[in-house]
């Protein structure tokens, strides 16, 4: 997978990691059983503070995406969300909730808004199942 | 006053040549396992706190301590510990590098060969070539290889990419995260003193701004990066008074407003956009600052 790390965004470069994985996992960019890449090839990629990288993958690992093998390195776990149904929800109420204020400043509408989330999951669908054809060809 | 858990203490250090202060009451801690950051612009005082703390030069006043150590008492416990990559490499001109990596070996306790081979490969230096022979890279590289080899606690740069060129400036970072971050990353200590901030961006944890001797900004990265905005906000008319405290404006002409949060005061970027948006913009939006612009704003 490949990652996209911004020093302007005013998240931590860590968290950066983190959602990148994360969404990777979600788009089927990696799959259950596969591996990350190692520490300190992905810091020195990255040109990055291997603790930086550590914190990711550790705090990747606390919320259940990730395991670590000794010896073996980390990989993604199958079920990546250790979360309940009620929390998960809670999760995603924030983030939309951030992105309803954000339209409300751009002055994008409701029935605007509503239609861009459909081309959002139309995209990202379409997104899976090429990657989904990709890994079976 | 210093604890073993901090690899670098400086209290109200001055050093003064004639009747400069080079350095002026500086104070800074830096804890183990950490990336610390020395920015500065060129003549700040950096090169100056940087030869207290190696025992090159003695302070006037104020004292430093390396891992609870004064170096000037106790300078072989120092030196030990630490090694110096500093922004004029020499070595004696008329031994080989394969010489001068010897030489080097001969004064530590640990010397880590397969690092040292690995190194001396990567960056393709020829072990029979002369120390004379050697390019303002080459001499870089090799300063690295003496370095990182004796796998030091702390690792001190002094503007060690300054004047490389774009390829060995990449490798160098890429050997600090790599090779020197190997073994223990939470013993690894590195101090580096740079004014090219961005090339450093990644690796910083911590960092200190220093001008004319003094300390004038100490922070986390990710926090200085999450709490300096520039916030930009355009308005349908002309801008409604706006209280700017806290805030350092950049541009304010007719309906548009740009400026910098000081990011010293928490939270007070989120407070920022709260009262702007408050004044019905018509455009509003916020960006963080890279390191390097955190540098300027903090000097301007």
């Amino acid at each position: 997978m490949r990652f996209q790390l911004s020093f302007k965004s005013g998240k931590p470069i860590y968290l950066q990691i983190v959602d990148q994985i994360r969404s990777a996992a979600a788009a089927g960019a990696i799959k259950a059983g596969e591996p990350l890449p190692s520490i300190r090839p992905l810091a020195e990629e990255l040109r990055v503070n291997r603790n930086t990288v550590a914190k990711a993958y550790a705090e990747l690992e606390g919320q259940g995406v990730i395991e670590t093998v000794a010896g073996k390195g980390c990989f993604l776990r199958t079920n990546n969300s250790p979360f309940n149904k009620e929390v998960r929800r809670r999760l995603l109420t924030d983030e939309i909730d951030e992105a309803v204020v954000q339209a409300h400043h751009l002055q994008v509408s409701r029935s605007e808004f509503l239609r861009i989330a459909e081309a959002r999951f139309d995209a990202f669908e379409d997104k899976r199942s090429r990657a989904a054809g990709k890994a079976g060809a | 006053m210093t604890t073993e858990s901090e690899a670098i203490a400086v209290n109200q250090l001055v050093r003064r040549y004639g009747r400069t202060d080079a350095v002026d009451g500086l104070s800074l801690r830096v804890q183990r396992g950490r990336c610390y950051g020395f920015f500065g612009r060129n003549g700040a005082g950096k090169t100056t706190t940087i030869k207290c703390l190696l025992n090159l030069l003695r302070p006037t006043s104020g004292e430093v301590r390396v891992f609870g150590l004064d170096p000037a008492r106790d300078e072989v416990g120092v030196k030990a510990r630490l090694a110096y990559v500093p922004d004029h490499v020499a070595f004696y001109p008329w031994m080989t590098v394969r010489e001068t990596l010897d030489y080097f070996a001969s004064f530590r306790s640990r010397w880590n060969a397969d690092t040292e081979r690995s190194l001396v490969d990567r960056f393709g230096l020829d072990v029979r070539q002369k120390a004379s022979h050697l390019s303002k890279g080459q001499r870089t590289q090799l300063a690295l290889v003496t370095a990182i080899c004796p796998e030091p606690e702390l690792l001190v740069l002094d503007e060690p990419t300054s004047g490389l060129d774009p390829i060995v400036r990449r490798e160098f970072i890429e050997t600090v995260i790599g090779a020197y971050q190997e073994g223990a990353p939470g013993r690894r200590t590195v101090f580096v003193s740079t004014h090219l901030i961005s090339e450093f961006e990644g690796l910083i944890d911590e960092f200190t701004i220093i001008d004319r001797g003094r300390n004038v900004l100490t922070m986390d990265a990710d926090t200085a990066r999450e709490q300096f905005q520039k916030i930009y906000a355009r308005f349908p008319s002309a801008a409604p008074p706006i209280d700017l405290a806290g805030c350092r404006v950049v541009r304010q002409q007719g309906r548009e407003v740009e400026l910098i949060v000081d990011g010293t005061h928490v939270n007070h970027a989120p407070v920022m956009m709260d009262r702007l948006k408050a004044l019905s913009p018509e455009t509003l939006h916020s960006e963080a600052l890279s390191l390097e612009e955190i540098f300027v704003a903090a000097l301007a």
